[in-house]
């Protein structure tokens, strides 16, 4: 009877090695019999995403940086981000990192652009319902937190090496933020306002696009912002399943100590992710300035 | 005078204590746990053995190659590295070994074993007209890579381990790219072992580089491709393909180095004869270490799991790398 107490009744050695045995099996003939076709399923992305990478390498440099000066000042109005992008991408060309961070470029864009493009429906979504809330809320705790390589080994059984599984290691952990703040943003919108609009007779779409989505501007970008810096955090791991990119010599350095290899392409992240970020919160400070000129009118 | 006397009596004292605690067994030390699976297995077999047979305490750190010598040479710790691959290292390990800061404590703790070029047993059942690495190399078009299908992928070595520059240049010494191959980094270990075992398990076509001994090797029968060529000297592979594209431009083909694995440990424990003789002694036979790592992979086993495995399994190979003594020791313990 003490033993019952003193050693925590655990599975036998055998039948918890069979338990796991059977999981690994099954997945490994659900691979070997589903995974062309899911392969396919993702194909499109694929094409696009080597399509958008083909297009920035093949693209003369000196085009890419007045394209990106240009992005920043359509999306912040200034004129030192865009002096500084160019600065900071000329740099970097100059350093030998162009082509890595053109492959990085490409895969980021298309995952922030994906994430911010699921996300925030999401978060407006759970933001409507309870029952979704309590639904997602858990998920998005698993995202955030299973340590990536325990999904990503399926992930490469399935579908392989390369950019398909990168964006989605990068997609799983970057996404989450965005999801929420939405969600809390538009929870939080004062009641009063929304009493106010629904008095002057606003119907559902009106009060959300018109109400609740601008009040929630601040979260909202809040989310953007630690959707970019996360999505670009996840670089490395990225390369870690064979996306090229500035992740490649980073994981090199790691092995080898080469600590200004290491530093070098490190910042090229740190940089793109800045850029990134200026440009979107510039125009989200744009959309909000916008809103309250309106009030005003 | 006196104190003379009073200070060489002091310093025998002290002599006497330092060698009095030597006696008593001063053997503790730390042994590099890499992480990959026969290294691992490796450590825990040598940390069982040297625990319960001679009464050492071996702690287990975890480390990489590069990292862990690196650590030895400059710090001395961990003592032993009991599976190191010492291509990857070579120039900084002769220094060391030549400077007597770090010893050989075997060569080839692991017999038949070695790097090169792999393919899955079904391209070869499909195309038994491949006998060799320059018979492939004609034939992207079976290979296609994901994201450009015109060209040929052949999956090099992940970023920053050594066989990356050997690879590098060994693709540029066979002419590859203008055949028609591009060079594919994956990037990690768990890359490299996912993209060969997605295509061993779909019967599909993959060549890329690999080494033995290794639970994927045994489980999925991956068959090592003759180069075709002799290795061309280690003048051009130590001299060139090990040194990459960037410092070498012309390496000339060659079949792969031959591997040398190496245990090997720090001045501390050249010290310690009883753990050398062991070490001296203990070699794994390859085929054994195969089977020992698909068990291992079979069972999700851990190091220390594999090791009572092992040690419980296959007796007769162990108890010659001891004392009759130790090994009634170790077999009580088990």
């Amino acid at each position: 009877m003490l033993e019952f107490f003193e050693e925590f009744p655990e599975m036998s050695r055998v039948s918890l090695r069979d338990f796991k045995k059977v999981i690994d099996s099954a997945f490994r003939s659900f691979s070997r019999n589903n995974g062309e076709t899911i392969e396919s399923f993702f194909d499109p992305i694929l094409w696009f995403l080597i399509w958008f990478e083909k297009l920035l390498l093949n693209t003369p440099w000196p085009i890419i940086i007045l394209v990106v000066a240009g992005l920043c000042y359509l999306g912040a109005r200034s004129w030192k981000l865009s002096l500084g992008s160019v600065l900071t991408f000329t740099l970097i060309g100059y350093l030998g990192m162009w082509q890595d961070t053109m492959s990085t470029m490409a895969l980021i864009s298309v995952a922030t652009l994906l994430c911010i493009s699921i996300g925030i429906p999401l978060g407006v979504w759970m933001a409507r319902s309870d029952r979704v809330q309590s639904f997602v809320m858990p998920i998005l705790d698993v995202m955030q937190t299973i340590p990536i390589f325990v999904y990503l080994l399926p992930v490469l059984m399935l579908l392989g090496i390369g950019k398909v599984p990168g964006l989605i290691a990068v997609c799983v952990y970057a996404m989450p933020p965005i999801v929420r703040l939405t969600n809390l943003g538009i929870r939080l919108v004062d009641k009063d306002v929304l009493e106010a609009a629904d008095a002057f007779g606003a119907d559902k779409k009106q009060r959300l696009l018109g109400v609740q989505i601008p009040l929630a501007l601040p979260n909202i970008f809040a989310g953007v912002n630690q959707t970019i810096m996360m999505a670009l955090a996840m670089v490395v791991i990225a390369s870690m399943i064979g996306v090229r990119g500035l992740g490649i010599p980073v994981l090199q350095a790691i092995q080898n100590q080469y600590l200004a290899l290491g530093l070098m392409n490190g910042l090229a992240i740190v940089a793109l992710a800045i850029i990134f970020d200026r440009v979107l919160q510039g125009y989200g400070k744009r959309l909000q300035k916008g809103r309250e000129g309106n009030k005003n009118d | 005078m006196k104190k003379l006397l009073v200070s060489v009596i002091l310093i025998t004292g002290l002599f006497a204590s330092v060698s009095s605690s030597f006696s008593a067994n001063d053997c503790k030390f730390q042994m590099a746990d890499m992480n990959w699976p026969s290294a691992t297995l490796m450590a825990n077999v040598d940390k069982f053995i040297l625990e319960e047979g001679y009464g050492c305490i071996v702690e287990l750190v975890p480390g990489a190659t590069t990292a862990t010598f690196i650590t030895m040479n400059e710090k001395g710790k961990p003592h032993v590295a009991p599976e190191l691959w010492t291509n990857a290292i070579s120039g900084l390990l002769y220094k060391a070994l030549e400077e007597g800061r770090l010893f050989s404590a075997i060569k080839g703790p692991i017999s038949e074993l070695g790097e090169g070029w792999w393919v899955t047993p079904q391209t070869l059942e499909k195309y038994p007209e491949f006998k060799t690495v320059l018979d492939i190399l004609e034939r992207p078009d079976l290979f296609p890579a994901k994201e450009d299908k015109s060209k040929g992928a052949f999956i090099g070595c992940p970023a920053g381990w050594g066989c990356q520059l050997a690879n590098q240049s060994l693709f540029i010494a066979f002419e590859m790219k203008k055949k028609g191959w591009i060079l594919v980094d994956p990037g990690s270990q768990a890359g490299l072992d996912g993209s060969m075992s997605k295509a061993a398990e779909r019967g599909d076509n993959w060549f890329g580089y690999y080494w033995a001994p290794t639970s994927l090797v045994g489980k999925y029968n991956m068959q090592l491709m003759d180069f075709g060529v002799p290795f061309a000297g280690s003048e051009n592979w130590d001299g060139c393909v090990a040194k990459g594209p960037e410092e070498c431009m012309e390496p000339k083909p060659s079949a792969w180095t031959k591997s040398i694995v190496q245990t090997i440990v720090t001045s501390e424990i050249k010290e310690m004869t009883e753990v050398m003789s062991y070490f001296g002694k203990r070699i794994f036979p390859g085929s054994i270490m195969n089977n020992m790592l698909v068990y291992m992979e079979n069972n999700q086993a851990q190091g220390e799991d594999g090791a009572i495995e092992f040690l419980e399994k296959y007796p007769e190979i162990w108890v010659n790398w001891i004392t009759l003594e130790a090994a009634e020791k170790v077999k009580k313990a088990l």
